[in-house]
């Protein structure tokens, strides 16, 4: 569904990313480890459209997308759920949640009501300003806000950093939940047990390079975990 | 009872004149809230509209109605101009930069206007030809009563736009979080570029209603306007559309109350004392981000 093929992003003169290179599956979850500056920010960003490649390239459902600017992308059907969950703290929840079916022609009232069902807090704090929510709550409301494009992929950066553990929890409850229902996701997590447990398939990324891709069992996990959090002493 | 007469008096006048840097005073924040840079050309783009209409005037017989369009058409040209040249290149640069190009554009404005019309004073027909109001021992011209209702109508028209709208829900997004917002599909360089149309329009039609109920345009329109707007937009707190109407009106108030009873060599200095002193004491509402 999107193949990203030799990527790479720099900042001024340093390459973030030194040719990247990896698949995600219609369906799937997959998941990007990898420690603090490997990258796995730039290339979700990247993947957005927000910074824009140097060389390589980004297709998406067999088109090209690495030229796009970040709304056009959203409306082939991508949506990223930013790191440090960027909601809109001055609009209230209802309207962040209307911001992200801007692209929307149709009606969406119905959606509205599905991410409610779905994120009952959201629904109790429909009119709080989203600035004011606590950080799972704005952790929530991201995501709601992000799945309101309907997007086919969803790209998530990050969404367990800096929660409680019972809301981390409920965090990979929904994603699994997502799966279930048929969305693909591409998940960035420094909580490589967690996103081990539901992932399909996974990627390690260390100093802005894929250095391995498997099965969650296809690597003991604690040593997943050390080149996850420490990178691999080379 | 004089006393008191005058001071409502003086109170409709300053309310008048604050209506006009209210509006003027809203164009400046809708830009600076969204782009976060200062437009320093947005009173020269002002300036531009009016000689536009100016000249028309001066050339051939046309009515107000098709003046006042000439008036806002002109200012958007000249703002659409301001926008591709100083702000569109700079959006992730320096704001500096940017200021500093609308400073540059603020003298060709100027240039080009007094190259056109190099008289220091030109008339402008007037908004209201009969005389004005008159209640008991208080007059208010009808083109006061008008600059009022407009500035409310504009208010109004503006809350209903960024709250009631699709495109209200962008450009607050936008003033909000301008990432997230294209990370939630809106197209954020042409929001960028719909604020500004809409701000030039805003002063477009300010400026109409300045000259026309002067009666006279004079190069100075473009100074003054950035001056007042941005003087106005200060003291309401920088960025924040209802501060835009509060400073706009205080200011106003301001001028007229010290005019009357200290002298006009004192208004001016007056306003940018209490600027100074507000800034000075870092007055609570001048540190709010959020612009609505």
């Amino acid at each position: 569904m999107l193949r990203v093929q030799d990527l790479v992003t720099a900042y001024g003169k340093i390459e973030a990313l030194k040719g990247v290179s990896l698949e995600v599956a219609q369906g799937s979850i997959t998941c990007l480890l990898g420690p603090n500056g490997a990258g796995k920010t730039t290339l979700m960003m990247t993947v957005a459209g927000l910074l824009k490649p140097r060389s390589g390239s980004i297709r998406f459902l067999d088109r090209d997308i690495a030229s796009l600017p970040p709304h056009a992308i959203v409306s082939r059907g991508i949506a990223l759920v930013p790191e440090n969950r960027l909601v809109f703290p001055g609009m209230n929840v209802l309207e962040n949640l209307r911001a992200g079916a801007y692209q929307r022609s149709d009606a969406f009232d119905e959606d509205i009501d599905r991410v409610f069902t779905r994120f009952p807090r959201l629904k109790e704090r429909s009119a709080q300003l989203a600035g004011t929510l606590s950080g799972g709550e704005q952790q929530m409301l991201a995501v709601a806000r992000a799945l309101m494009s309907r997007p086919k992929l969803l790209l998530m950066d990050e969404p367990s950093l800096g929660l409680a553990p019972l809301v981390v929890e409920e965090i990979f409850r929904i994603i699994a939940e997502l799966h279930r229902e048929g969305s693909t996701i591409f998940l960035v997590e420094q909580n490589a047990h967690m996103a081990l447990r539901v992932a399909q398939h996974f990627f390690l990324i260390e100093q802005g390079r894929v250095t391995f891709s498997g099965d969650p069992g296809s690597l003991a996990e604690d040593e997943v975990i050390r080149r996850a959090y420490l990178g691999s002493a080379r | 009872m004089a006393l008191l007469a005058d001071f409502i008096q003086n109170t409709l006048d300053g309310l008048t004149a604050g209506a006009s840097y209210a509006l003027l005073a809203l164009g400046f924040t809708l830009i600076f809230g969204v782009l976060r840079r200062a437009n320093l050309s947005y009173g020269p783009a002002i300036l531009f509209g009016a000689y536009c209409a100016t000249w028309i005037s001066a050339s051939f017989q046309v009515g107000l109605l098709v003046l006042f369009v000439i008036t806002v058409g002109g200012t958007v040209l000249a703002g659409a101009y301001v926008e591709r040249l100083c702000f569109a290149p700079h959006r992730r640069g320096s704001a500096i930069a940017a200021m500093v190009a609308s400073f540059a554009l603020w003298m060709q404005f100027e240039e080009l206007a007094t190259l056109a019309l190099p008289r220091h004073l030109y008339g402008f027909p007037a908004l209201y030809e009969g005389g004005p109001l008159i209640f008991g021992p208080f007059f208010l011209r009808v083109e006061s009563v008008v600059m009022l209702l407009t500035g409310i109508a504009i208010c109004a028209a503006l809350w209903a736009i960024l709250y009631r709208s699709r495109f209200g829900t962008a450009v607050r997004a936008v003033i909000d979080d301008p990432a997230a917002a294209e990370l939630s599909g809106i197209n954020v360089p042409r929001v960028f570029i719909q604020v500004f149309a809409l701000a030039s329009a805003i002063g477009g039609l300010t400026g109409f209603l300045i000259v026309s109920s002067q009666e006279q345009v004079t190069p100075m329109l473009g100074m003054w306007s950035t001056l007042k707007g941005m003087l106005a937009m200060m003291l309401g707190g920088l960025g924040s559309l209802p501060g835009a109407v509060a400073g706009g009106l205080a200011l106003g108030l301001l001028e007229a109350h010290s005019q009357w009873y200290l002298g006009p060599q004192v208004r001016d200095l007056l306003a940018y004392l209490l600027l100074f002193v507000l800034l000075a004491l870092r007055a609570p509402w001048m540190s709010t981000r959020s612009a609505y």
